[in-house]
């Protein structure tokens, strides 16, 4: 199934602002964030630690809205869902 | 108000306005671009996050601390050394409301709101790492 991704700061600089991957029917965020790592060479140092799971700097949003705890790796994604990666914010 | 803006503001202009009947203390808190050896400064937003998240602090720091308004209002795209950033505008009925209101608010945004900074020196380009993840 395809779902958006749109990521920003140094996420965009290294993805892309906004694009679309496939990922299998019932994909976890951790599917997907694998998925958005292996899009570009070297990736998967970005956004995954050791385990391949999803590295703790790295903030997730389904549908704008912020995905915490064990829900990070969890979540079912739905296809068209959107899925949004960012570093820690710096604002203010 | 909350704003998130690409044009430049007059804090006078949203201090004063600032003020209703029941208004005994205005707050005001002006972020500015400080020069640490850069050339300018790039700030990024998650515009309609932002937006969302920025009210969200609003709502919260009207409840905890019973203020009369806030205006917040966030610059981003290009910025000079001594351009205004962010401003955070609180009034209450007594100042120390209106004090504690404005740190909580300041410090909110920090930690949540979706904004990055990308700074130019003369050596190139750096990202000013968060705090908060």
């Amino acid at each position: 199934m395809k779902i958006t991704v749109r990521a920003f700061a140094r996420f965009r600089e290294f993805f892309g602002g906004q694009f679309d991957i496939e990922v299998p029917e019932h994909a976890r965020v951790r599917d997907a964030v694998r998925a958005i790592a292996r899009s570009r060479p070297g990736g998967g140092e970005v956004l995954l630690d050791a385990e391949g799971d999803v590295q703790r700097s790295v903030i997730v949003l389904v549908n704008r809205a912020r995905v915490a705890g064990e829900a990070r790796e969890t979540l079912r994604l739905e296809e068209g869902d959107e899925i949004t990666i960012y570093p820690p914010v710096a604002g203010g | 108000m909350i704003e998130v803006i690409r044009q430049d503001f007059d804090p006078g202009v949203l201090i004063d306005s600032a003020r209703k009947p029941g208004t005994g203390a205005v707050v005001s808190f002006l972020g500015v671009v400080r020069d640490d050896g850069i050339t300018s400064m790039d700030l990024e937003a998650y515009e309609e996050v932002a937006r969302d998240e920025l009210s969200r602090i609003r709502d919260r720091a009207m409840e905890r601390f019973g203020l009369e308004t806030v205006t917040i209002v966030h610059r981003i795209g290009t910025l000079a050394v001594g351009d205004h950033i962010v401003l955070i505008v609180v009034g209450a009925s007594h100042r120390a409301a209106a004090f504690s209101a404005c740190e909580f608010i300041i410090d909110s945004i920090k930690e949540s709101v979706p904004i990055w900074k990308k700074e130019y020196t003369a050596e190139g380009a750096r990202w000013v790492p968060g705090e908060h993840g």
